[in-house]
């Protein structure tokens, strides 16, 4: 799946509440951070900018994370997640949490690419070679 | 069948090898009583029950009857307090204390149900040690990545089991999470086609980039935070998956080969509670400069 804004409704954002979409402080499990995932996609697929709040937020985990923002990177380039997304109300320690889950997310998705087309290459050769 | 506890069963390599030793003597025993005689037991870590209780879960789901026999009535004790034996057929017993964080077994769909009972035992017991805010954080979510890791990982069909212990004279607040899954060196073997040993296998889990996920959802991260706030804080992490023992304590890691395998995977983290760091970072991150 990959994103692409409408230009006409590229400015209208979206606000999105963390708190609210999981239902509870403890933002911990890689399920919920799905449900998260879920509406930041949509949102990003019918070109809104998202603004996504972690008001009320006290526990996270990098499983969460991972689910939540850390998929996006399979799915959009890093422009498009870096025009269109933001975060905010997160605590310093927090955020370093996910600059750690983000930067990881790119080597991730940059490596699994790097052996998908080495698996192709070999697949290929021995194509060829029948 | 009948087996026999050894004196001690401490969280540290010699308390595991026992373990693992008892799990490697049932064997496949199934449709039988197997008795635990306990009577030889002095001490045992009560954190440790997260492994042990793992291990007879195991056992009871062969549908063999488990019994737990001639334990020492400051054994059963804390036993009864932190509600293990309440899984043999004891009563708990209120922890007069407020030192223990109860046996529990959960499913894999309960990491919400696991969040609250940290929260309920740990966090809203003013019993419990008193840390920095930031140490308090810090270690609620080292237990919930270790929580994670087996909900993603394990592909255990049987549950996760957690048991803590606060050791108030050693400022020491003890966390063990064991589950009856497939281990990390099998799960290298079937993500990432490599083969190693058990012990290197946990290395390779701990280390680097090093991630057995290849879905759409990156990984790898867990262990790895997991082992920079135990090295902060100078305290201990172990981790006991099939046969393999890694232990990282002061800083450095060492490894272990067990005869036998544990029956999944054990995580156990023994946190120093008189840690000062903030855990409060160096330079300011923006918002902006996440993406």
């Amino acid at each position: 799946m990959r994103f692409g804004p409408k230009e006409n409704e590229m400015n209208q954002g979206i606000n999105l509440s963390v708190f609210e979409i999981v239902g509870s402080p403890l933002c911990v499990a890689s399920d919920d951070g799905q449900k998260v995932h879920d509406r930041i996609a949509a949102a990003l697929k019918e070109g809104r900018k998202v603004s996504l709040s972690f008001l009320n937020v006290t526990s996270i985990t990098s499983a969460f994370l991972n689910a939540a923002i850390g998929q996006l990177y399979g799915e959009c380039s890093e422009e498009a997640i870096r025009a269109n997304l933001q975060v905010t109300d997160m605590a310093q320690d927090d955020l370093a949490l996910l600059k750690r889950v983000v930067d990881t997310a790119k080597a991730y998705f940059k490596d699994r690419e790097g052996f998908r087309r080495a698996v192709n290459e070999v697949l290929g050769d021995e194509t060829d070679a029948k | 069948m009948k087996f026999r506890l050894p004196s001690t069963i401490r969280h540290d390599q010699a308390g595991f090898e026992e373990l693992v030793d008892l799990n490697s003597k049932a064997g496949e025993i199934a449709f039988d009583e197997i008795e635990i005689d306990m009577g030889s037991v002095t001490w045992l870590d009560a954190d440790m029950c997260a492994a042990l209780g793992g291990i007879l879960y195991r056992l009871s789901a062969e549908l063999n009857e488990i019994k737990l026999t001639g334990i020492r009535p400051d054994v059963e004790g804390i036993l009864s307090r932190n509600g293990f034996l309440s899984h043999y057929g004891r009563e708990k017993t209120p922890d007069r204390y407020g030192t223990t964080i109860p046996y529990q077994r959960f499913e894999v769909k309960d990491d919400r149900y696991f969040a609250n009972y940290i929260e309920d035992q740990f966090i809203h017991r003013s019993e419990m040690p008193s840390m920095s805010t930031g140490l308090q954080k810090k270690f609620r979510e080292s237990v919930f990545e270790i929580f994670s890791n087996a909900v993603i990982h394990s592909q255990t069909q049987m549950g996760i089991f957690s048991c803590g212990q606060f050791f108030r004279a050693k400022h020491r607040l003890v966390f063990t999470v064991a589950d009856l899954g497939i281990g990390i060196r099998r799960n290298i073997e079937q993500s990432r086609g490599i083969t190693m040993r058990a012990d290197a296998a946990i290395s390779w889990a701990t280390e680097g980039r090093n991630t057995t996920k290849n879905g759409a959802i990156p990984g790898g991260l867990g262990l790895k935070l997991l082992r920079e706030f135990i090295t902060l804080n100078k305290g201990v992490l172990r981790i006991v998956s099939d046969a393999g023992y890694w232990e990282l304590s002061g800083g450095n890691t060492r490894t272990h080969l067990f005869g036998y395998p544990f029956p999944g995977t054990v995580v156990n983290i023994e946190i120093n509670t008189s840690d000062k760091h903030s855990y409060m970072l160096g330079s300011e991150l923006a918002e902006s400069d996440i993406f």
